[in-house]
């Protein structure tokens, strides 16, 4: 079984390549994976029919206990064959009738997925994975419906059918999870009814499942999506919208009968949802014109009488249901592809255009015939069977079926006129007025509907043979308790036989007299006004609406607008926490001494800070937020933080430089942050607020002791376990390396994408020139070549001894950096890139190698990735977390010069 | 020191948050680099600020009050991605400027976007009030 959906599944991928190579004959070679799985299906026919079931499972998400299980019972086993065989005839079918078209590959990889996902539906038992499936059908016959989807009209289908069908499959799943859930079981043949029924939320499920149920199979009132949905490709239309994927929601319904089924709830709603949905179906099928249309609403006659079946769970009304099921399937899927045939021969679909065609078309006329006999429910058809059945069943019902049964008798008439349109209008009579002059299609055409057309017939002939082969296990697997299955075409003389005669008589009165049928339901505008359709489309502006002004309000494009409401939220929030946490100023008296490095350090970084903030010149900008960081810097020290002090001293000496070669080239800034003093002031509370919050949240958190000793373990490990003095470095390189890392990529991606945004998303020429005249001072140029060795030199040094003594990669790459900064800001960019001798962004790529080739000693030595590995030749430490500091170092400084010479670049150029 | 620091970080925090409600992408971007500046501050002082030496071993011994070494490795690469950041908001800045030719956070918006779809073309997306 898993083979089977596998194989589909593959057949899908190989399609447009497959359709590429061979044009038109690949559908000969593609229809070979469901003509295979069917032969398999059919193989299985007999261990089936014996009373057998095959089971098979692959785990698929173990943690959560669900898992691609497929079981073949009588049921599953005639949907596959269903799903396999009409597939196999469709796939030929659509490459005839789509030959010329310039997607078919991706129509036949659509088309074979659906039925990939189609057989996975019928043969899951996982509750889960059945929904999966579910869904994936869902999602094929929106691509199929919208397959043209240069029409406007193919696309609202499309997207009503998903909207419909999956809006019902999120009931579904909240409804299986809840049976899973209530019955503690996941699978279909694991669930137990009575212990189901007794969980307080039974009419929820039952409501949640049979929404999903009804709006797949286009029950009432969802049946909207079906007659639209046949936009699609006819052969979309004679598969999935009639043959298969519109029965899933019967299939489960037929799955679940057994759980669910009982006298009441269930089978009144499927009864009477049925009923109401076959009647509509019938009457909106005799008012169309376009042979499609017609089809389409019988097919919705036929889910809503087979809903009904299943609600009946009376002997007959069960084998009826599967007859019905077989026979709908044969024959509807031979009209729809012979209605394609006549679309394809004519041009058109018209009833008003066509007749006599079965002068032309005899192999189609012929198939057509058979189809709508069997359509019309006429002995000796299989149709006839599973009328004669229907009937008994519902009268077995009592008061309810007798009522029913009135009602099916109008349906089935209707029914009997639409095949009469069908075939009679069509195919016999005066010859039509076709736009072209219409041929015998193609082998592949007519083949397919031949070929149901008469299974049809020979089932319903020789009927003794699905009877014992199909119809028994099906049954079986969809009743209670064991039912006895015996087929006949005379039953003798029985109301059923009766009701069977006047459904005969009323269609073919309505056939001839369809003019004034039609006539009479005009009369009824105030129905047709409300259809279905138009509410939809009504909702579904509303819908747009609601969600256009919400997405309105909540994003509306202003950066403000989002910081403050952000900002609102987060202090709330941290003002709720701090309202929790209470009483929070433990120990007040442990703080530590005050110490003036600190103070000053603090007063310059809020100086800093407050002249960038209300400042109006460029200049006066930079040297502000300069002197902040510099502020900060001196704070570090003062935290005897001696690396993190170098650190932030390079970086504020690079972001001043960035800032004034970006800055120059923008206007000056306003002094007022907003035009109204209204705003400003909103501004400031705000900002007022975040502040205080997070002033308290700080001295809340200093009042109290640090938990924990992660910090002893460093210091203690530190030479033992790493090798170096300097514990921080030693924790960037080598305890927390995997962190380190990440963080050089995620600067070194930083500046690959900062770098076209600043160089203006070209290189500039090569000028030449030299340097900027700025720095034209001949002391300077002098002064700077031996600074810039110097600095380079200080550079190395500083990556050496960094594992030991302040520095380290980081530092040293910045010291790079602003010394090769140095050298293309005195003499251009052309000479600084020369002296490199490679791209910068090489450099960073370079050092990202080393980083992460470091870490690959670790793994040569039998430990995890980055584990430190050292040798000691002549007294010389060498470690790999070496190696790593240096890939850092070069990432850095790469990262940095790649940045700032497209910057300088554009400047000159 | 604890009650100096709180409250240099909340002023910088708040002065960040003010810059970046600006109306001025420059003062905006400058804003990023204040809060980040108040957050590395937060880190290496939430590591407690009583330690007398730097986290340096010598030869076996560990010295008694050392500072924490953790949030100093973090802030130091911190520090280094912020100004990779910096630079990359800088050169959006730059970009926003030579695209669009202002500096104005709600007029780039309003230029660089065009409105949702679904939206009825008579009512204009409500950003584009500047």
């Amino acid at each position: 079984m898993l083979n089977a959906v596998l194989g589909i599944a593959l057949a899908m991928l190989a399609a447009p390549l497959l359709s590429r190579r061979m044009d038109d004959r690949a559908g000969f070679v593609l229809a070979l994976a469901p003509l295979a799985a069917f032969a398999w299906f059919l193989a299985q026919v007999p261990t089936v029919a014996g009373g057998g079931v095959l089971y098979e499972a692959l785990a698929w998400v173990p943690a959560l206990g669900i898992e691609l299980a497929f079981r073949l019972d009588g049921l599953s086993l005639l949907f596959a064959l269903l799903v396999s065989g009409i597939g196999t005839l469709i796939v030929l079918y659509a490459g005839a009738y789509l030959s010329d078209h310039h997607h078919l590959g991706r129509f036949y990889a659509y088309l074979l997925g659906f039925m990939a996902a189609m057989l996975g539906l019928v043969l899951a038992d996982d509750l889960i994975a059945l929904f999966v499936f579910w869904e994936l059908t869902g999602v094929f016959s929106f691509l199929l419906i919208g397959f043209q989807h240069e029409k406007a009209e193919s696309r609202r289908a499309a997207l009503q059918a998903l909207l419909i069908t999956g809006g019902g499959g999120l009931a579904l799943l909240a409804g299986l999870i809840l049976i899973g859930i209530a019955g503690d079981a996941w699978r279909f043949s694991a669930l137990d009814g009575t212990v189901l029924a007794e969980h307080a939320l039974y009419p929820a499920m039952l409501a949640l499942v049979l929404f999903g149920c009804f709006t797949k199979s286009a029950q009432l009132p969802f049946h909207v999506w079906l007659p639209n949905a046949m936009a699609a490709p006819t052969p979309v239309s004679a598969y999935l919208h009639s043959a298969t994927m519109v029965k899933a929601g019967i299939y489960l319904m037929a799955r679940l009968n057994p759980v669910f089924g009982g006298p009441e709830g269930w089978g009144t709603i499927l009864v009477v949802v049925g009923a109401a949905t076959a009647l509509v179906g019938a009457v909106l099928a005799i008012r169309q014109s376009d042979l499609k249309r017609i089809l389409a609403y019988t097919t919705v006659t036929v889910l809503g009488q087979l809903t009904m079946l299943i609600g009946t769970n009376t002997t007959y009304g069960l084998q009826a249901f599967v007859i019905y099921l077989l026979a709908h399937s044969l024959y509807k899927g031979a009209l729809f592809m012979a209605v394609g045939a006549v679309d394809h021969a004519t041009g058109t679909r018209e009833l008003g255009r066509l007749g006599g065609l079965i002068r032309y078309m005899p192999l189609t006329g012929a198939a057509v015939a058979l189809a709508a006999f069997s359509n019309a429910g006429l002995p000796p058809f299989f149709g006839f069977i599973a009328k004669e059945f229907k009937y008994i069943g519902l009268i077995e019902l009592g008061p309810l079926g007798w009522l029913t049964t009135a009602v099916m008798v109008a349906t089935n008439a209707l029914l009997l006129a639409a095949a009469g349109l069908v075939f009679l209008r069509a195919f016999l009579g005066r010859e039509g007025r076709y736009p072209r002059v219409p041929h015998e299609v193609s082998a592949p055409m007519w083949a397919g509907p031949m070929v149901l057309a008469l299974g049809g017939f020979m089932l319903g002939a020789f009927n003794n043979l699905p009877e014992i082969w199909l119809v028994n296990a099906a049954v079986q697997a969809v009743s209670h308790g064991p039912v006895e299955v015996r087929l006949y075409l005379w039953g003798g003389l029985t109301p059923a036989l009766l009701a069977s005669a006047l459904t005969i008589t009323l269609g073919v009165l309505a056939y001839r007299r369809r003019q004034s049928v039609r006539h009479h339901l005009a009369r009824w505008r105030v129905f047709w006004q409300i259809s279905g359709d138009l509410l939809w489309d009504r909702l579904l502006k509303r819908v747009f609406l609601f969600a256009g002004t919400l997405a309105g309000n909540f994003q509306h494009g202003s950066l403000r607008r989002h910081m403050s409401l952000l900002l609102v939220v987060a202090t709330a929030t941290g003002a709720a926490v701090l309202a929790s946490v209470g009483g929070a100023f433990e120990g007040l008296g442990g703080f530590s001494p005050l110490s003036v490095a600190g103070l000053a350090g603090c007063a310059l970084a809020v100086a800093g800070a407050a002249g960038a903030a209300v400042m109006r010149g460029r200049l006066a900008l930079m040297g502000a937020l300069g002197l902040s960081g510099l502020g900060l810097a001196l704070f570090f020290l003062a935290a005897r933080a001696p690396d993190v002090a170098v650190t932030q001293l390079m970086v504020e000496t690079l972001t001043v430089l960035f800032l004034a070669l970006v800055l120059r080239r923008l206007p000056p800034v306003d002094g007022v942050g907003s035009r109204t003093p209204r705003t400003r002031r909103l501004h400031a509370a705000l900002a007022a607020a975040f502040g205080l919050m997070v002033a308290v949240v700080m001295l809340v958190v200093l009042g109290r002791p640090l938990p924990g000793d992660v910090a002893e373990w460093y210091l203690a490990n530190s030479l033992p376990g790493g090798h170096g003095a300097n514990v921080v470095n030693v924790i960037l390189v080598d305890f927390r390396a995997m962190d380190t890392l990440g963080e050089i990529l995620v600067v070194v991606l930083a500046g690959l994408a900062a770098a076209p945004l600043l160089g203006g998303g070209r290189a500039a020429e090569n000028t030449g020139a030299g340097g900027r005249k700025e720095f034209g001072s001949v002391l300077l140029r002098v002064g700077v070549k031996p600074l810039a060795g110097l600095l380079l030199l200080v550079s190395v040094v500083l990556l050496w001894r960094g594992h030991n003594l302040p520095g380290g990669g980081f530092i040293g790459g910045l010291v790079a950096a602003c010394a090769l900064v140095l050298l293309a800001l005195t003499f251009g960019v052309p000479m600084a890139r020369r002296l490199l001798r490679v791209p910068p962004a090489w450099v960073a790529g370079l050092g990202l190698a080393c980083a992460a080739g470091a870490g690959l000693f670790g793994l040569a030595g039998g430990g995890d990735f980055l584990t430190g590995g050292w040798i000691a030749p002549g007294g010389l430490a060498l470690g790999s977390p070496l190696l790593f500091d240096l890939g850092v170092f070069l990432a850095v400084s790469g990262a940095v010069l790649h940045m700032l010479f497209r910057l300088l670049e554009s400047e000159e150029a | 020191m604890e009650i100096i620091v709180a409250a240099t970080v909340g002023l910088l925090v708040a002065l960040g948050v003010w810059m970046m409600l600006d109306r001025n992408l420059v003062r905006v971007v400058l804003g990023v680099v204040v809060i980040g500046n108040a957050i590395n501050l937060a880190v290496v002082s939430v590591g407690r600020l009583g330690g007398q030496a730097a986290a340096f071993v010598a030869a076996g011994e560990v010295p008694a009050q050392a500072a924490n070494p953790l949030p100093q490795a973090l802030v130091l690469t911190a520090i280094v991605i912020g100004f990779a950041l910096f630079v990359f908001a800088l050169g959006v800045l730059k970009r926003a400027w030579v695209e669009h030719g202002t500096t104005e956070t709600d007029r780039v918006t309003a230029q660089a976007e065009t409105p949702a779809p679904d939206l009825p073309v008579d009512k204009p997306a409500s950003g584009e009030r500047a």
